[in-house]
């Protein structure tokens, strides 16, 4: 949502004040942004899609194989290529998994973020009201 | 003869060069596809790279890697996923600016006759603002943007690369968590500090 449509949005309102005031703020900072950097962003941007546009070898191997004269050399290829990689992914070792990565995840982070472990000694419970506020909120939208 | 061998091909054109027109048509899309992405972030992730980095320069660089890597080597993937793609992409290249100008700053302090980079004048023509407003909610905007710019320099890396993701860019809390390369909770945490810290040194921040 942005905060300089013409409607809010649920969530708009769901956000404090200063989360709408600094929004304004950053999004009137973008479009003061000067001529010459838009300009190299641009370039940017053309160059990132020239690279992307640009066939990669897989699509040449692909063309070339497809060729007429190539035909059956191709399809025969094409076909060894496939039994090779489906056979190589069937002798891949499983993968240990953990019982729930998610919780792992989210220990480890809680362990090595100073935020967290400041929180935790904080026993600052404003946190969790928020949190559960948030949790009752629509998705997307950031309350405090 | 099989019933398939006496089938006309539909159209009058050899079936490698119906394969190269799909092949083609669809790189076509994608590449309109990835100009409209990077056209909608490029400006903001311009903006966060800045506030990382302090420096014109440094985040124009750290965004167009940024591009050129996401077009290398994620263009293939479904547009839904760039965004969150891009941003890590942004974030690491950010951090990777970062630790090598510790680095070379130690460098550069042992070396004598350096010369700072930054002593270079800034031309006013291109520095000069895209838009003009009246003077007196230019001013006033002006200094919202020096308080706010301020506040967020002296955040810590996470909470404002946390609290730009979620307000300037918009991305979700998953989405976020995706970009910054930590849990979900990890980025509520961050978000809920910045606003604290924010709320402390702008106070009710009128605009």
């Amino acid at each position: 949502m942005n905060a300089s449509d013409g409607e809010p949005s649920q969530s708009t309102l769901l956000q404090s004040g200063l989360e709408v005031r600094s929004r304004l703020v950053l999004e009137e900072g973008l479009s003061r942004i000067d001529a010459r950097t838009r300009s190299r962003l641009n370039q940017a941007r053309q160059a990132a899609v020239a690279a992307a546009a640009r066939p990669s070898a897989l699509t040449w191997l692909y063309r070339l194989l497809t060729r007429n004269a190539l035909m059956p050399a191709g399809a025969a290829a094409a076909a060894a290529l496939i039994a090779v990689l489906m056979l190589s992914s069937g002798q891949r070792p499983a993968q240990p998994v953990a019982e729930n990565p998610a919780a792992t995840l989210d220990v480890l982070d809680l362990v090595t973020d100073d935020d967290a472990m400041k929180l935790m000694e904080d026993n600052d419970s404003s946190f969790y009201e928020w949190a559960a506020a948030q949790a009752d909120a629509p998705a997307g939208g950031a309350t405090t | 003869m099989s019933a398939f061998a006496s089938v006309a091909p539909p159209y009058n054109m050899p079936a490698t060069s119906r394969g190269d027109t799909l092949l083609n048509d669809t790189a076509e899309a994608r590449s309109r596809a990835l100009n409209q992405f990077l056209a909608s972030v490029e400006l903001k992730a311009y903006k966060i790279a800045q506030a990382g980095l302090r420096h014109q320069d440094d985040a124009l660089d750290a965004v167009q890697d940024a591009m050129l890597q996401l077009a290398r080597a994620y263009a293939d993937r479904p547009p839904e996923e760039w965004k969150p793609l891009f941003y890590r992409i942004l974030e690491n290249r950010v951090r990777d600016m970062q630790r090598r100008r510790t680095v070379r700053g130690r460098v550069m302090a042992w070396l004598p006759f350096r010369r700072d980079e930054d002593d270079e004048d800034a031309d006013p023509i291109a520095q000069a603002p895209s838009q003009e407003l009246p003077p007196v909610a230019r001013l006033e905007l002006d200094e919202a943007m020096t308080a706010l710019d301020g506040a967020l320099e002296q955040l810590p890396d996470r909470q404002r690369q946390a609290f730009l993701l979620r307000n300037l860019e918009g991305l979700d809390v998953a989405q976020t968590a995706q970009a910054m390369g930590c849990s979900e909770g990890s980025v509520k945490t961050h978000y809920f500090r910045a606003l604290q810290a924010l709320r402390l040194k702008l106070g009710d921040f009128e605009v």
